[in-house]
């Protein structure tokens, strides 16, 4: 093994660590790691290097906020990417990191709207009550007298972003070489986290998903104020609820898990079957539940547009329609893993996908398939073999798609959800009132 | 009677005579306020360079003479106008509750960031006065003898600040070296946001930020982990 050369690559990714992309950098060097140490040796250092850069990342992303922290957050949805403890740290970075100091965002506020915050509310709260990935989010109430949530960028994020890029590549250009940390990959995150930067974008995007979801009563999604809204500053009206921590302390009903868990997941299936597009970060700080079983949807700042077939993919797992011909193969491999993969590659997938399917998608196409998502240990050490196995066939054979991998994402990010929800649902029930809704009968 | 009628007219003459001296030191204070008005708006309308005497002048309803009794030069003329400046951040600084509370760096960031937005919109004549102080011989420079009250007041100002946080704990001693370089800090600030062509000048508020943020962290710290 060409030791000097890797440790390089190690040495590289934890300076670069210290320049304050911690976790990119540290990641780096964990890579490294495992292509150098045997088994034994891996294990004990896995667990180490996972509670240092559980605790890095905590410090440190949420002393430098911008770039970093988004990062972070992306890379906390990239389940296949981090560690579970490396994820429940970042889990609770999502809702609560330190921003801008009052003084601060005034000063943003002006330099992006002309005036200070005081001179175009009736009323403004300095003090944030959430942070939001790139900057953070205020409460205010209107002149006329409408209650706001009012999001403001940190300053200059387009452009230190870009930097933290440069830095990012230069700096994974070992990784990417080998293909652990996948080029095309490096450029989806960077077109996510530039398109987040721009507010405009996701106003649009609130009233995309505002006037999409509308048919599902149970939905709010924030109503953009235009006048009050440029590319660094959004406001929007305000939305009532708690995380899902906060409704979790309420100890709710089963039944009540059960309802929510399938409002999510006809929520998550409109998205992608019928608006063609996924309100972006399934992570439980973009979900606000009401008491009355309502839930909230904010922050639309990465929205992704789905251009392939997701019902056609779904088709083919629940069909195995691989298992027919090679011909049938083929058109599912480039379905879900793009067209640029050679398929003697992709095919090596194939195994894996059959165990994976056997988990979420039963062959019995008679009965209803439900799910229960409240932890089985068994089920869960299964899943978490089969997801290493996915993650590493992935990696080997540069098997990402960008859109599928974010797909893959959300799907596992709704996943997450919904476990730590606890609830119980009968999927294909939703499937057919989401197909009903389409076909223009109306949800329930 | 005469002399009585003479008496009094001496006395009411001496009142007058305080009262008019008191009024003619507050008129030359008030016309050189009307004076730097007047060539603060026409910079902002006309820009520094294309700003005569006269014009100044004839807005304040002067003659030309006079003005120089009052600013022999421009460069009086923003000597003046950074005096007032400073005088009344200080007032806007106690005034303010918010800032009563606020930590070290915020504290320090809305003192620049309440300079930067008041020299905004003479941002060409900061800039034409900017380049001239690094003259050794201007008036402007922060070293020359007559910038020497100014910086005085500035750095017992910022001392102030400083020796607050210090008692508070919030800063490990700093001495008079700590205002010294906040004031180093604070013209380079200068200097950075005069070429700031980022969108509402955000750029210099990030820098702003971080650094204060960096700079309180290794005090804290007394180092800075590389």
């Amino acid at each position: 093994m060409n030791k000097s050369g890797k440790s390089g690559a190690v040495a590289r990714g934890f300076r670069l660590g210290k320049l304050g992309l911690s976790l990119v950098g540290s990641y780096a060097g964990y890579q490294a790691q495992n292509l150098l140490f045997g088994e034994s040796t891996r294990a004990q250092r896995q667990a180490r290097f996972h509670q240092k850069a559980s605790r890095r990342v905590r410090d440190e992303l949420a002393a430098l906020k911008g770039p970093a922290m988004k990062l972070g957050q992306l890379m906390s949805m990239q389940t296949g990417m981090l560690p579970e403890e490396a994820l429940q740290e970042l889990a609770t970075l999502q809702m609560r990191a330190p921003g801008m100091h009052a003084s601060l965002a005034r000063a943003q506020f002006k330099s992006s709207l002309g005036k200070y915050p005081e001179e175009m509310f009736r009323e403004f709260d300095p003090e944030p009550f959430a942070a939001a990935s790139l900057g953070q989010v205020h409460r205010a109430v209107t002149r006329d007298g409408e209650k706001a949530a009012v999001k403001i960028q940190y300053p200059a994020i387009r452009s230190a972003i870009e930097n933290d890029f440069k830095l990012l590549r230069s700096a994974t250009l070992p990784g990417q070489l080998s293909g652990h940390v996948p080029a095309a990959l490096l450029d989806e995150i960077q077109r996510g986290v530039l398109e987040e930067t721009d507010y405009l974008r996701e106003a649009d995007n609130l009233e995309f998903f505002g006037k999409g979801l509308s048919g599902l009563e149970y939905v709010a999604v924030p109503r953009v104020r235009r006048e009050l809204t440029t590319d660094r500053v959004l406001t929007m009206s305000h939305i009532e609820g708690g995380t899902l921590s906060d409704l979790l302390k309420r100890k709710p009903s089963q039944a009540f898990r059960d309802l929510l868990g399938a409002r999510l997941i006809e929520m998550y299936e409109t998205q992608i079957q019928r608006l063609k597009a996924l309100h972006a970060d399934h992570h439980p700080g973009n979900y606000l539940f009401q008491p009355d079983g309502r839930v909230g949807l904010v922050d639309f700042g990465c929205v992704k547009r789905i251009t392939f077939d997701v019902l056609e993919l779904r088709r083919c797992y629940r069909h195995r329609t691989w298992r027919e011909s090679e011909a049938s193969a083929r058109r599912f491999l480039a379905l879900a893993y793009g067209r640029s993969v050679p398929y003697a590659r992709a095919r090596k997938i194939l195994p894996i996908t059959e165990k994976w399917c056997d988990a979420f998608y039963p062959q019995d196409v008679t009965a209803d398939i439900v799910i229960d998502f409240r932890g089985d240990s068994k089920l869960d050490s299964k899943l978490r073999e089969i997801r290493q196995q996915m993650r590493k066939r992935l990696l080997q054979d540069k098997l990402i798609d960008p859109e599928f991998a974010f797909v893959i994402r959300a799907d596992l990010g709704l996943h997450y959800l919904l476990r730590e929800l606890g609830a119980k649902v009968n999927i294909s029930e939703v499937w057919r009132r989401v197909a009903a809704a389409a076909a223009g009968v109306g949800p329930g | 009677m005469s002399s009585l009628i003479f008496n009094m007219k001496r006395k009411t003459g001496g009142a007058q005579a305080r009262a008019t001296r008191g009024k003619r030191v507050k008129n030359k204070e008030n016309t050189r306020k009307a004076i730097l008005r007047a060539a603060l708006e026409l910079f902002a309308e006309k820009g520094f360079y294309h700003t005569t005497t006269k014009a100044i002048s004839r807005k304040a309803g002067i003659a030309e003479g006079t003005l120089f009794n009052y600013f022999e030069t421009k460069e009086d003329l923003a000597l003046f106008f950074f005096e007032q400046e400073l005088v009344e951040i200080i007032e806007w600084y106690e005034r303010d509750r918010r800032m009563k509370r606020a930590a070290l760096a915020e504290k320090l960031f809305a003192i620049i960031h309440q300079f930067l937005e008041r020299l905004a919109p003479y941002e060409e004549f900061i800039g034409a006065v900017y380049l001239r102080a690094l003259a050794p011989a201007s008036k402007l420079s922060p070293w020359s003898l007559q910038t020497q009250e100014r910086n005085l007041r500035y750095l017992r100002f910022i001392r102030g600040i400083l020796a607050e946080a210090e008692a508070a704990g919030e800063l490990p001693s700093v001495g008079d070296f700590g205002a010294y370089a906040f004031g180093l800090f604070h013209l380079a600030i200068i200097t950075y946001w005069l070429r700031d062509r980022s969108r509402g000048k955000e750029q210099t508020l990030a820098l702003l930020d971080r650094c204060l943020k960096l700079g309180a962290h290794v005090l804290r710290k007394g180092g800075w982990d590389w």
